[in-house]
């Protein structure tokens, strides 16, 4: 085995590396960029060498030298498939945690890997001539041979309007691409994405570790991932696990890696190889957790030579395990990402919370930033059957604190709510379909919470300013009610009055929780501040609160006048009267002295005039259109 | 430093008598705060929020930080003056934290009377100011007026502590450095147009706000010219046109808004002139405070009892306990500020004036503030007396309080009678801020010895009227009526207000003191 292994990746992967190769007794060795100097993973291996970049090969095997690792553990992301460094690892004489350059070339190549499945016997997505597609089960798929962008393509669900579809898909490949061949295959118009974990060593074993179900994605993104899946049924799962075996083996595939199928909803045994992925895959946690095994351990034996020394036989599964990505992303704003400081992270404890594992990239003070991946925690669960998993998993979800960063944490709940999850109905095109309520509580209850954790902290403060109270205070016992104009999560702006602060039971619970009893409910909430913005959390939601939103309130206050700011030209105009546009959209272009002047909405609502066209002379202040908020 | 004990007896008749009338005086202080909290009554009310104005009070609410404290001030001006239909003069003043920075703020009520100005009014107005000019302290005016009550033009318009002094005072504040930011939330005509004019930065509010010289009524007869109040001067004109204004709000809570964005940016205040430590309460409950005070001005109590219930842990360091014991004087804080108080146990002797005028030099010389617990009858009378030099030994009391240039603060929480009232520090000595006791009186002397004045010269019919006449002029809320005060207080709110009043006090630096201390 190594003395010292050089991890050549950052934040959660890393982290969990380094776990095992602490326990196995080995030094670990971190890189950093300088943007991740503070990260915990610098902190928490043996060693940390600065490089610019994960991605610079060169500086990356120097320091492996530097560091005397004899190995590199590559992670997921950044170079883990990128033969060339697998290739540099070998000529510098350090060994490569992988598959060897040629079995991870092999399987990065979507053709190749393809044409060897079909040899190794898997099933592929079958293609069919015109006279086989008469009598092919439908739906079918035409595609440009040419195509790209979805250019070209059709859906053609009865025989009787293959013709039809062909000839417009022609017309439009030979318009698009200048080339009208087009191709028939099969289509599956809902899929599950299923996927195998399999592990091999140098002496010839070949393992797989069950199947994954990843079919809860979001544009091609995983959100959740579970093992065993709900739709597989023992015999298909001992077929996906040969098919699995099979490729491996014919491609000389040594070290950890996955073969990624689709498979029909309805019919889940008719699947089809997808691709192969020559790595660790994030989601491998369910299978660790399903199997017992610690799959970097193994991947580092392998590495190291050593034999698997178990058999197909004694890969035990037990129980149900599943995986929710908590990213720095934005739900309520079509998952944008999300940066910022985390100012509080607790991660969900308590009783209950056993069967649980957390692998996370960050830590209180942690900054995150959009330069890299955004998934900042996996939330794993496992449990004596799916169901169980599931409860625990949104139990662990409720528990988490996260502020400072908006996460899809609250999201991940909505969707762990969903009967089609639950029941595990779940196709690969569900999440889009699906429409979520983003937020369980009111804009007030929020901004609500959010002013009263802000005065009971200021009581607790204790302030020896009298000017600091903030419970309104008058002459003679009298009291006044205070005003909070605040904005949830960039949203409309709430102002909220607090009239008697006995009406609100408040109880501080710890170190900036409270709980906060209304209307006979009691909930417990999180809090911090970051200069204007209050963050504040409520079972496993969390949202920013900006005070005096005077973002807000500078949008209520704009005049929803677009005038022209110098005399000029009308260069463009990019809205029409009755159109409705957010802050900030482009309404008309002016060009004056040269320059391209922008007139943006000032606020969201709808342009209830507009009063040039392109070309137009507009006069200095002229009014050119106007924005109307909805009232 | 000892720890002041309470000697009552909440089980005492006394205490107990004390309780009830003080119990009255503070429900009937409340009944009036509450009434006049009210402005201008439910229709006046409702015709101003009709219009999608926020009410005065509200509005003061709302630029405070949120929750944060407001120290009013002469919440009961005008208090039976004017037919009482000015309630409050028809302005809200007081100091309040807005953006974390302590201001004093200035409100015009338009639901009194159109927010026009009243000699009281006016009087009120340039006390704010007086306010902010003494303490450093920023001023807001929250401008909804009308101008000047034209029916009282000569007691409003001609004088120099008239209409006219206040764009006087922004200008001088300005000039001093001390912000001067003004909203205009309704109308700015005439003199008045030059509120927001004259200050440094102005909002405006949309279709609401208008500031003319003239309003259209005035043009059309001095020109002809017919125009809306709007296109004469309204928030679109002055914020796109003249430039009068720099911020246009769309409504009253935006304008609010940018007042508290304009006081963010401010330079920072200057650095408090003493250091503060960390606050205790005073180990005597003030709820207390009600059963020690003597409802009859007559009963003597020991100005220790006040003390004991307002600072800090009820630590007292007395100063000369033992020379000159009708004045109590000694060290303490309150609300963590440093204190030297001078507290009245009876009638001013000698020995009780120069301990007074030593103390005060003493606390000057240390930059600590000075608070005067006012309960005085008068200076001693008689041959021995005068023989003494009574009279240039109240003079050098007089001199400490009026030249000190450390803050002082006024409490009458009994009789303020004669000369008394000049030893410690009434109103013409100006205290930063000066407030009364609802069972407080203030007159040149008490209404008995008036009246026994008067029948001693033989004039004893005027002696009846004079009795009459001091203790009706005599009474708090005549007093807090003229202006007299900065308003008659809960006793139990004093503590707060004397803290809230340091800290605001604070704001402003203390120029150098110029001779040493003189042992009198």
């Amino acid at each position: 085995m190594f003395e010292t292994v050089l991890i050549a990746n950052r934040g959660e992967i890393a982290r969990r590396v380094i776990r095992t190769l602490d326990r196995l007794g080995i030094r670990s060795v971190a890189v950093y960029s300088p943007a991740d100097r503070h990260a915990p993973h610098v902190r928490e291996a043996d060693e940390a060498v600065a490089v610019g970049s994960y991605l610079d090969i060169d500086e990356i095997v120097t320091a492996c030298r530097r560091a005397g690792a004899q190995a590199l553990h590559p992670g997921y992301g950044f170079l883990s498939e990128n033969p060339a460094l697998a290739r540099a690892c070998a000529t510098a004489g350090v060994v490569f945690v992988g598959p060897p350059p040629e079995a991870g070339e092999l399987m990065g190549d979507k053709l190749r890997a393809k044409e060897l499945a079909m040899a190794a016997g898997l099933p592929v997505v079958p293609t069919f001539t015109e006279t086989q597609a008469r009598t092919a089960p439908y739906p079918l798929l035409v595609k440009a041979a040419a195509g790209g962008g979805g250019r070209g393509m059709r859906v053609v669900h009865r025989a009787a309007d293959l013709d039809a579809a062909l000839a417009s898909a022609r017309r439009e490949a030979h318009a698009g691409f200048g080339d009208d061949r087009v191709f028939i295959e099969r289509f599956l118009p809902r899929a599950r994405h299923l996927e195998v974990q399999v592990i091999a060593d140098a002496h010839g074993t070949v393992l797989h570790l069950g199947e994954r179900e990843c079919s809860l994605q979001r544009r091609h993104q995983k959100v959740m991932e579970e093992s065993p899946s709900p739709a597989v049924s023992p015999p298909l799962r001992a077929t996906l696990g040969d098919e699995a075996v099979a490729l491996a083996r014919a491609a000389g595939y040594v070290n950890a890696g996955t073969v990624e199928f689709i498979a029909d909803f309805d019919d889940p045994a008719e699947h089809y190889f997808l691709e192969c992925n020559a790595r660790l895959q994030v989601e491998h946690p369910v299978t660790e957790m399903v199997t017992g095994l610690d799959l970097v351990e193994l991947q580092l034996r392998v590495a190291g030579g050593e034999p698997l020394g178990l058999s197909q036989d004694e890969i035990r599964f037990a129980g149900h395990a599943i995986e929710a990505r908590v990213n720095a992303e934005d739900a309520a704003r079509d998952f944008l990402p999300s940066a910022g400081r985390v100012l509080a992270y607790r991660r969900p404890a308590g009783p209950g919370m056993a069967g649980v594992r957390v692998d996370d990239a960050i830590e209180p003070f942690t900054e995150i930033d959009t330069a890299y991946d955004s998934l900042v925690a996996k939330v794993i669960a496992h449990g004596a059957d799916r169901a169980a998993a599931l409860a625990r998993l949104d139990h662990a979800l409720a528990r988490m604190t996260l502020l400072g960063v908006t996460t899809t944490a609250g999201y991940l709940r909505g969707l762990l709510a969903t009967d089609e999850v639950r029941s595990g109905q779940i196709d690969t095109g569900l999440i889009e379909r699906l429409e979520l309520p983003v937020a369980p509580f009111s804009d007030e209850q929020i901004a609500q919470a959010a002013a009263l954790m802000t005065l009971a902290a200021r009581h607790d403060e204790r302030s020896d300013d009298p000017f600091d109270r903030a419970d309104g205070w008058r002459l003679a016992g009298r009291r006044a009610p205070s005003w909070w104009p605040l904005s949830v999560g960039g949203g409309a702006p709430v102002e909220l009055r607090l009239d008697d602060l006995g009406l609100h039971e408040i109880e501080r619970t710890g170190d900036g929780s409270w709980a906060i009893t209304s209307a006979g409910e009691r909930r417990e909430w999180s809090y911090a501040v970051d200069g204007d913005l209050i963050w504040v959390g409520c079972d496993g939601h969390a949202w920013s609160v900006r005070r005096s939103a005077a973002a807000a309130a500078q949008a209520a206050g704009a005049d929803g006048d677009l005038r022209a700011p110098m005399p000029g030209q009308v260069l463009l105009v990019h809205a029409a009267a009755g159109d409705q546009v957010r802050a900030g959209d482009p309404v008309v272009v002016l060009e004056s002295m040269k320059m391209e002047l922008v007139l943006a909405a000032p606020m969201d609502g709808e342009v209830t005039e507009l009063n040039v066209a392109v070309g137009d002379r507009v006069a200095l202040d002229q009014p050119l259109a106007r924005v109307v908020a909805p009232s | 430093m000892s720890v002041l004990r309470s000697h009552a007896n909440p089980g005492a008749d006394e205490f107990q008598e004390n309780l009830r009338a003080n119990q009255r005086l503070v429900a009937d202080l409340r009944g009036h705060l509450d009434r006049v909290a009210q402005g201008g009554g439910a229709f006046a009310r409702e015709r101003h929020t009709g219009r999608g104005k926020l009410l005065p009070r509200e509005r003061v609410d709302r630029v405070l930080d949120p929750g944060a404290p407001l120290l009013e001030c002469s919440a009961l001006a005008a208090y039976g003056l004017y037919d009482d239909e000015a309630p409050g003069a028809g302005i809200i003043t007081g100091i309040g934290r807005v953006s974390g920075r302590e201001c004093v703020i200035v409100a015009n009520d338009a639901t009194v009377k159109g927010g026009t100005y009243y000699p009281m009014t006016v009087k009120k107005h340039l006390r704010a100011q007086e306010i902010a000019l003494q303490n450093h302290l920023p001023c807001i005016y929250l401008v909804d007026s009308g101008g000047a009550f034209l029916p009282r033009q000569d007691e409003v318009f001609p004088d120099r502590d008239h209409f006219g002094r206040i764009f006087f005072n922004q200008a001088t504040m300005s000039a001093q450095g001390i912000p001067q930011i003004a909203a205009v939330m309704g109308s700015c005509t005439a003199g008045g147009a030059y509120v927001p004019a004259m200050s440094d930065e102005t909002v405006i509010v949309r279709d609401q706000g208008t500031i003319f010289l003239g309003g259209p009524p005035l043009v059309k007869a001095a020109t002809g010219e017919e125009v809306t109040a709007e296109e004469l001067g309204g928030g679109e004109l002055h914020s796109r046109t003249s430039g009068v204004t720099d911020h246009l709000a769309s409504d009253d809570a935006d304008a609010l808004q940018i007042v508290r964005d304009i006081v963010s940016t401010l330079a920072p205040r200057a650095a408090c002139p003493w250091d503060r430590r960390p606050v205790e309460p005073p180990a005597v409950d003030i709820e207390s405070l009600l059963g020690v005070v003597a409802a009859d001005l007559r009963k003597p109590y020991d100005a220790r009892e006040i003390i004991a219930r307002i600072v800090d842990g009820s630590r007292f360091h007395e100063f000369k306990e033992l020379y000159g014991p009708t004045l109590v004087t000694g060290f303490a804080h309150i609300h963590g500020h440093p204190v030297g108080i001078l507290a009245n146990n009876g009638i001013l002797f000698s020995e009780s004036a120069l301990k007074g005028a030593h103390f005060i030099e003493l606390c000057d010389q240390r930059r600590i503030p000075l608070v005067f617990l006012q309960n005085i009858t008068g200076f001693m009378v008689g041959r021995d007396y005068e023989a003494g030099g009574i009279a240039k030994h109240g003079a050098k009391l007089v001199t400490a309080v009026s030249t000190a240039r450390v803050p002082k603060l006024t409490v009458i929480v009994g009789g303020s009678f004669g000369a008394g009232n000049y030893g410690m520090c009434g109103r013409a000595y100006s205290p930063r801020l000066l407030w009364m006791w609802p069972g407080a009186r203030i007159s040149v002397m008490g209404g008995e010895q008036a009246a026994t004045v008067m029948t001693e010269v033989g004039q004893s019919e005027v002696g009846a009227e004079l009795r009459e006449q001091y203790e009706r002029q005599g009474h708090p809320y005549y007093a807090t009526a003229r202006l007299w005060d900065d308003g008659v207080i809960d006793p139990r709110d004093t503590r707060d207000v004397l803290g809230l009043a340091l800290s605001a006090a604070g704001n402003a630096p203390l120029a150098d003191v110029r001779y040493g201390v003189f042992r009198m």
